[in-house]
């Protein structure tokens, strides 16, 4: 029998999740809802190692793709878009610039969440709604094992929500494990989790 | 002024200066995407200390290499032990590390002066490029050389952890040892640069380069080259400019510097990168 994506037991994090358990099936979309407060992106820190916890968390081997709730693009540096992908894609420091191979790679990743034409914009230039199908784009590729998605449709538009949702469909097809934070009714999920006060209610 | 290149030690300098240029240079905008300005402040007093741990045990005035290393790696890697586990704010927790590396500086440095004139210590606190030796060039290409290499290599990760913590544990995993290599080898990388900017201003070599670029360079690659280009153009400048008027090498080279930086923010294009945010 097939290992899940994510099992999570018994998961306390201070009084914020108290004795969580969830299970995410590989090919399974899992959404998790609850008012705010309730500990869902504190659950996804949990499941990444960002922070203390007692319970177990056990992941299935292979990458975990990850869309965070909060992003800043740091005017610190020039990143361009381009930039920001081939850190995670090309084996050459990025700022040497990317080999033809990888460039038609990042190309191709922007253009499937129509951002074609983004890739030599600043990062800090780019719209939430850019940002955030920029980070999606960053997630899913190379195929996650597991991926976590906080809140990946605020802030997109209908066209914008309608090819997340498809493409997270493509993504159970492929048996990636998806566990998504949304305050949003979603036809897309097989399963869902109630959060409140750091308990499952439903 | 070019007939200063006659002699050989300032031919010395001028190696020595544009190999601490380009490592420094090429650095510097890891240690600003880093936020690591104040990190190296730390490690150049740390050096002093070292100086003064260095003579008081016996090691030569001008090389005390193996105290200024020891002392200098101890607190950098204290740094980063402690910052990983204590929920201090980065800025407060070098704070405190900058005001103890002084505190314990000053305090043996009245203990060394007690043996030495203070102003023999003059070159390691404020920059000696004249009196740089071939031994400290062959060291300092080592070093630098070596500290390209690693952070070419671990380029990717250090930046992409830069960018978002989060996004980075996510795609390499959780990695500590990449920080503790970086430090190390930026911690080294401004030890042997010492006697070049001086113990105090080192820091200036590893922030304003980047800085400066950052008016100009709209991609990581020309960031870079303006970065390194910055850093050698105010380093050779400086070298001349502390020949020419007899000021410490590291003080011109931070007033080269600065003029750079002063220049490129006034003549920069008007189009500037707005930071975005989303999320609640």
């Amino acid at each position: 029998m097939r290992q899940p994506g994510l099992r999570v037991g018994g998961l306390t994090v201070g009084a914020v999740l108290r004795g969580v358990d969830l299970t995410v099936e590989r090919g399974q979309i899992h959404a998790l809802r609850g008012p705010n407060g309730a500990g869902k992106s504190t659950l996804l820190s949990a499941v990444l190692g960002e922070i203390p916890f007692e319970g177990t968390v056990c992941r299935a081997a292979g990458r975990v793709g990850y869309v965070p709730q909060r992003f800043t693009a740091d005017a610190a540096l020039p990143w361009t878009v381009r930039d920001f992908l081939a850190l995670a894609r090309s084996s050459r420091p990025a700022f040497l610039g990317t080999s033809s191979s990888v460039k038609a790679h990042i190309d191709a990743m922007l253009a499937a969440v129509g951002l074609g034409d983004a890739a030599d914009k600043p990062l800090g230039g780019l719209s939430g709604g850019e940002l955030k199908r920029l980070l999606f784009a960053h997630a899913v590729d190379p195929l996650p094992a597991l991926l976590l998605l906080d809140e990946p449709a605020a802030g997109l538009d209908a066209v914008s929500t309608e090819r997340l949702y498809m493409q997270l469909t493509a993504l159970k097809a492929q048996g990636c494990a998806i566990l998504l934070v949304s305050h949003d009714p979603l036809e897309v999920a097989d399963q869902v989790t109630q959060l409140r006060e750091g308990r499952v209610v439903a | 002024m070019l007939e200063l290149l006659q002699y050989p030690f300032m031919v010395r300098g001028a190696v020595a200066v544009a190999l601490a240029a380009v490592v420094l240079g090429t650095l510097s905008h890891v240690v600003v995407a880093r936020r690591l300005a104040f990190f190296s402040t730390t490690v150049g007093q740390a050096a002093m200390t070292g100086v003064s741990v260095g003579v008081l045990l016996g090691e030569p005035l001008n090389t005390p290499w193996a105290s200024i290393i020891g002392v200098c790696l101890l607190v950098a890697l204290g740094l980063v032990y402690l910052r990983r586990r204590a929920t201090l704010p980065h800025d407060a927790l070098v704070g405190v590390f900058l005001a103890l590396t002084l505190g314990v500086g000053v305090c043996l440095l009245v203990a060394v002066t007690k043996r030495f004139n203070i102003h023999a210590l003059e070159a390691v606190m404020f920059g000696s490029v004249l009196t740089v030796t071939a031994a400290d060039n062959w060291l300092l290409a080592g070093v630098g050389l070596s500290a390209l290499i690693t952070v070419a290599l671990l380029y990717n990760r250090l930046m992409l952890q830069s960018v978002d913590g989060s996004l980075g544990r996510a795609q390499f995993g959780e990695q500590p040892q990449v920080e503790y290599v970086f430090m190390v080898v930026l911690t080294l990388a401004l030890i042997v640069s010492t006697k070049v900017m001086g113990a105090l201003m080192v820091e200036a070599m590893v922030l304003l380069p980047a800085v400066t670029a950052r008016q100009w360079g709209r991609k990581l690659s020309t960031l870079v080259l303006l970065s390194i280009a910055v850093a050698v153009f105010s380093g050779e400048a400086g070298l001349l400019l502390s020949a020419a008027v007899h000021v410490p090498s590291g003080a011109a080279i931070v007033l080269m510097l600065s003029a750079c930086f002063l220049g490129a923010l006034v003549l920069r294009p008007r189009q500037q990168m707005p930071t975005k945010h989303y999320g609640s």
